[in-house]
C-alpha cells in the first residue's frame, strides 16, 4: 500500500534529473582537485631531478647543467623586502584612517572607488605605471627600488582591503569600552584595536606578499632582467627574482631548460607554502584565543 | 466565499483507502538528534478535519514533531527515529515511500513568513508547476488565494513582488502557496508568532474556515490561542506525550496534573 | 594616515594620466581609425601597421575560451559547496580551490606549455607549439576558483528560509537549487561572471608563455596567436628606445586594456548594486 505514495513516473523522471544534476556538480568539483594534484605531480616530476644543492646555490647559465636560481632568490628577497617596507605602513594607515576616522564626504567615496578599482587593474598596467614613473621619471633606473615600488602600488589595495576588514571585525564594544574611560580616538586605535585587529591584519599582509612574490609581468615592464649573474648589493642595483627567471627559462625551446622551470618552480612553490602556512598558523593562534 | 470550479487535482489518496482510516496517526514515535531524544514515546491519532494544537514549554519538542510530520527532518543529517507515523494507514517511512510525494500531500506553514522573492501569481503557481500540474493555472490560483483570504487585496496586484506585502498578507499567501497543491493535510508551525494581534487574529479566523475541507495540526506557545481556535489538543513535555484530548476537556477538566499546571500558567 | 589613504586617488589618476600621455603622442602618429580597424599589427617591421583588432581578437579567443572552461566549472563548484557539500568535504575543497587561485601565473603558463599543449597535439596533431587552446584552458583553470568562490558566496547568502519553503512545496533539490537559490542569487553569479572574465582580459604570463607572439586574426584555437597583454610584454623584452613609436605602442594598447577592465569592473559593481536581491 506505501507504494500509492511511491514516486509516479513523472516524480521519478524528476528524481533522475536531480541526481543527475548532482552527479555532474560534484564530479566537476572533484575535477578541480584532479587538476591541482596533476599540475603539482607535473611540475616536481619534472623539476625534482634538478633540484640540489648546486641548484640553489649557482648562478644561471648557458649550459643547463651548471645553472642555478641564486640570483633570482637574492633577487626575489630583496624585492619583497623593500615592497614590505613601502606596503606594509603605508596600506595599514590607510586602511586605519578609513575604517577608524574617515567621515561619509566625497573625497572620501573618492578614496573608496579609487581602492576598489585599483585592485581589479591588470598587473601589467601597473608595470606600465612603474616604467614611466619610477624607473623613466624618477630616474631609478631598473632597480630593485623601482620594482619594490611598483610592487607596493600593485599590492597596496590587497592589504587596504584586508586590513579594513580585519579592523571591522573588532567589536564595538571595545572601542565604547575605552571612550567610556576618557581616551582618545588614537590611544583606542593604538592600545585596543590595532593588537586587536593585528593577526588579521598579518595574515593579510603575508597573503598579499606572497601575491606579490609571484608576480611577473610588472617585474618584466619595469626592466628586471632575465639573465642575471650577481646578488643585488644596493637598492639601486638591477636584480632579477624567481618568476622572472623561471619565466626565461620556460621560454628557451630546449626541454632541459623546461626541466630547469619546473625545478624553479618547486622552489616558488615551496616558498608561497610557507608564507601561506605561516598566514594560516596565526590564524589559527587567533581564533582559539578569541572569547 | 465561493467556491470556483472544481479544478484539476493531484491524485486523492482519500478514495484508495477506506475513508475511515484516521488521515494521520503517530505510532510510539520516538525522535532523537544524535542520541539525545527529542520525542518520546508518543502515540496519537490525528482527527480528521479537526484543528489540533500541539502545545507545551518551550523545548519540548512541538516543532520537532510537527515536522517528522512531513518529513522535513529529512534534512537534518543526525536525525533519526523509532516507531511509525502512518497516512491513510501508510507508513511515511517506508522506503518505497517518496518524501516529495508526502509533502505534496501534507504541506506545511511556516513560523516566519517566507515568499520567494517573486511575483505574487508565481510564488503561488510554482509548486503545482514544479509537480507537473497541466490544467488551468490561472482558475488555481485564484481559488488558493480566495481560500486563504487573500483574494480580494491582492486580485489587482498579482505580478507584483510577493515581498511587497505586509507580513500579514505574506503569512497568508504562504498559507495559499500551500493550499494550491491540494493538500489533505495542513501543519502550521507557530504560524502567527511573527505577526501583530489583527493579522493574528485574521489567520486564526482563516483556520476556522480552512478545517471544512482539511486536516490542520498546529504548534502554539500561546495557549489563548489553542483554546480560542482549536477542536483537539495535546500537550508535551520534555519530549512526552502528556495528555490529548477535545479542547475544551483538557483546558477546563484536565486529567493530568501537569496539564493543569501548564494550562494555569504555573510553569512554561 | 589621510595622505597614505589619498595615494590610492593619487595612484588612479597616476595610471589615467602616464597611459593618456605617450596615448596621446602615439595617436599624433597613427591615426585612431587606423588602430581600430586595421586588421594587421606589425609595428616593428616595415611595412608598418598598427591595426590593434589581431590583438583584441587575441585576447578575446582567450576570453571566450577562458569562460568555457572556467564558468561552468566554477558555478557547479559554488552549487556543489553550497547545497551538496558536508562540511568535511567544504573543508577540502574550499582550501583546493585558493591554492589553485594562489599559484602564480608563470606556473600556469609552464603548465600550459609543457603538459595541455602536447595532450592537445596527440587529440589535435596539427596543433602549434603556441596556441590559443592550451592558455585558454589554462587561463579558465585561473578564472575558476574565482567564480567558484563570489558565486558561493551569493548563493550562501540566500536565506535558508526559502530553501525550506520550497522543499515544503516538494521540490526536488535540483528544482530547489535552479529555481529557487539561484535565481535568488543572480545578480551576485552574473558580477562574479563578468570579474572573472575581466581578470582573464588582464592575464599575462601564461598566454605570453603558451599563446605565442604571431597577432593574426583567425578562429581556429589551434594556431599560435597574440594578446594584448603579451605584446606588451614582447615589445619590454626588446630594446626599445624611448619615445620611439614602438614605445608608444605600450601604452596605446595598455591604454585599451587598461579601459576594458575598467570598464567590466565598474559594470560588475553596478550588477551588484541595482539587482541586489532583497530576501525579506
Amino acid at each position: 500500500m506505501s507504494r500509492l505514495l511511491a514516486a509516479p513516473a513523472n516524480l521519478r523522471r524528476r528524481h533522475r534529473a536531480a541526481r543527475a544534476f548532482r552527479a555532474i556538480c560534484t564530479v566537476l568539483t572533484w575535477f578541480c582537485l584532479v587538476l591541482l594534484a596533476v599540475l603539482l605531480v607535473h611540475a616536481t616530476r619534472e623539476g625534482l631531478p634538478w633540484l640540489d644543492l648546486q641548484f640553489l646555490s649557482e648562478f644561471p647559465s648557458r649550459f643547463p647543467e651548471r645553472a642555478g636560481i641564486k640570483s633570482a632568490l637574492y633577487g626575489t628577497l630583496w624585492l619583497i623586502g623593500f615592497t614590505a617596507l613601502f606596503s606594509i605602513p603605508i596600506g595599514v594607515s590607510a586602511a586605519i584612517y578609513l575604517e577608524e576616522y574617515a567621515g561619509r564626504s566625497r573625497i572620501n567615496t573618492a578614496i573608496e572607488v579609487s581602492i576598489a578599482n585599483l585592485a581589479g587593474v591588470p598587473s601589467i598596467v601597473y608595470g606600465i605605471l612603474g616604467l614611466a614613473v619610477f624607473v623613466r621619471w624618477m630616474a631609478l633606473g631598473r632597480s630593485v627600488l623601482a620594482g619594490a615600488m611598483t610592487m607596493s602600488l600593485l599590492i597596496l589595495p590587497v592589504i587596504i582591503i584586508a586590513s579594513r576588514e580585519a579592523l571591522r571585525a573588532v567589536p564595538n564594544s571595545i572601542r565604547y569600552a575605552a571612550y567610556a574611560l576618557g581616551a582618545t580616538k588614537w590611544q583606542t586605535v593604538r592600545h585596543h584595536v590595532l593588537p586587536s585587529a593585528l593577526s588579521g591584519i598579518l595574515t593579510g599582509t603575508i597573503l598579499a606578499l606572497s601575491r606579490a612574490i609571484g608576480e611577473t609581468a610588472p617585474l618584466i615592464m619595469i626592466g628586471a632582467l632575465t639573465y642575471v649573474a650577481f646578488v643585488p648589493s644596493g637598492p639601486m642595483d638591477q636584480f632579477t627574482a624567481l618568476p622572472i627567471q623561471i619565466f626565461n627559462w620556460v621560454s628557451r625551446p630546449q626541454q632541459d631548460f623546461h626541466e630547469l622551470a619546473a625545478a624553479g618552480i618547486v622552489v616558488l612553490l615551496v616558498v608561497l607554502l610557507l608564507m601561506n602556512a605561516v598566514a594560516v598558523f596565526i590564524r589559527h593562534r587567533s581564533q582559539r584565543y578569541r572569547l | 466565499m465561493s467556491d470556483p470550479k472544481v479544478v484539476d487535482v493531484p491524485v486523492e489518496t482519500k478514495e484508495a483507502v477506506a475513508p475511515d482510516v484516521p488521515v494521520l496517526e503517530v505510532r510510539d514515535l520516538t525522535i532523537r538528534y544524535g542520541d539525545k531524544p527529542a520525542i518520546r514515546n508518543v502515540s496519537l491519532v490525528i482527527p480528521e478535519r479537526k484543528i489540533t494544537a500541539i502545545i507545551g514549554p518551550s523545548g519540548c519538542g512541538k516543532s520537532t514533531l510537527l515536522r517528522q510530520l512531513n518529513r522535513m527532518n529529512d534534512f537534518i543529517p543526525d536525525c533519526n527515529m523509532d516507531g511509525q507515523i502512518l497516512y491513510r494507514g501508510i507508513d511515511l517511512y517506508d522506503p518505497e515511500v517518496d518524501p516529495v510525494e508526502v509533502r505534496r500531500r501534507i504541506g506545511m506553514v511556516f513560523q516566519k513568513p517566507n515568499p520567494f522573492p517573486k511575483t505574487i501569481y508565481r510564488n503561488i503557481s510554482w509548486g503545482p508547476v514544479i509537480n507537473g500540474f497541466k490544467g488551468d493555472l490561472n482558475a488555481l490560483v485564484e481559488s488558493s488565494l480566495q481560500r486563504a483570504a487573500l483574494w480580494e487585496e491582492v486580485k489587482d496586484r498579482l505580478t507584483e513582488s510577493a515581498l511587497s506585502l505586509s507580513g500579514g498578507q505574506q503569512q497568508r499567501l504562504c498559507i495559499a502557496r500551500a493550499l494550491a497543491l491540494q493538500p489533505e493535510v495542513i501543519l502550521m508551525d507557530e504560524p502567527a508568532s511573527a505577526l501583530d494581534p489583527v493579522s493574528t487574529s485574521r489567520i486564526e479566523d482563516l483556520c476556522f474556515e480552512l478545517k471544512e475541507r482539511y486536516t490542520i495540526v498546529i504548534v502554539t506557545h500561546n495557549m489563548q490561542q489553542a483554546a480560542r481556535i482549536s477542536d483537539f489538543t495535546a500537550f508535551l513535555d520534555t519530549g512526552k506525550l502528556v495528555e490529548f484530548g477535545e479542547t475544551d476537556q483538557v483546558f477546563t477538566r484536565p486529567r493530568e496534573k501537569r496539564t493543569e499546571d501548564y494550562v494555569s500558567g504555573r510553569f512554561g | 594616515m589621510f595622505l597614505c589613504a589619498l595615494l590610492s586617488i593619487v595612484v588612479t589618476i597616476g595610471i589615467i594620466v602616464v597611459l593618456a600621455f605617450e596615448a596621446v603622442a602615439f595617436f599624433r602618429h597613427v591615426s585612431i581609425v587606423e588602430f581600430f580597424t586595421d586588421t594587421r599589427w606589425f609595428p616593428l617591421l616595415e611595412p608598418r601597421h598598427f591595426g590593434v583588432l589581431p590583438l583584441l581578437a587575441g585576447t578575446f579567443t582567450i576570453v571566450v575560451g577562458s569562460a568555457v572552461i572556467g564558468i561552468p566549472v566554477g558555478v557547479a563548484s559554488a552549487i556543489y559547496l553550497s547545497e551538496y557539500a558536508s562540511a568535511r568535504a567544504r573543508g577540502i575543497v574550499k582550501p583546493v580551490l585558493e591554492i589553485l587561485a594562489g599559484i602564480p601565473t608563470v606556473v600556469y603558463g609552464y603548465f600550459a606549455l609543457t603538459f595541455v599543449t602536447p595532450l592537445l597535439k596527440h587529440v589535435v596533431p596539427s596543433t602549434n607549439i603556441f596556441n590559443a587552446a592550451s592558455a585558454s584552458i589554462v587561463v579558465g583553470i585561473m578564472i575558476l576558483p574565482m567564480v567558484a568562490s563570489l558565486c558561493d558566496d551569493a548563493l550562501r547568502a540566500v536565506p535558508d528560509s526559502l530553501r525550506q519553503g520550497a522543499y515544503a512545496l516538494g521540490a526536488t533539490p535540483f528544482e530547489v537549487a535552479t529555481r529557487v537559490v539561484v535565481p535568488g542569487a543572480l545578480s551576485g553569479i552574473v558580477a562574479s561572471f563578468v570579474l572573472a572574465l575581466s581578470r582573464a582580459v588582464g592575464e599575462t604570463m601564461a598566454v605570453t608563455i603558451a599563446a605565442g607572439a604571431t597577432p593574426k586574426l583567425t578562429l581556429n584555437p589551434f594556431e599560435s596567436i597574440q594578446t594584448m597583454t603579451a605584446y606588451i610584454v614582447q615589445v619590454s623584452l626588446g630594446d626599445t628606445p624611448a619615445g620611439s613609436t614602438e614605445y608608444q605602442t605600450i601604452f596605446a594598447v595598455g591604454a585599451l586594456l587598461f579601459c576594458i577592465t575598467l570598464a567590466a569592473n565598474l559594470a560588475a559593481n553596478r550588477i551588484l548594486r541595482r539587482f541586489r536581491e532583497v530576501y525579506e
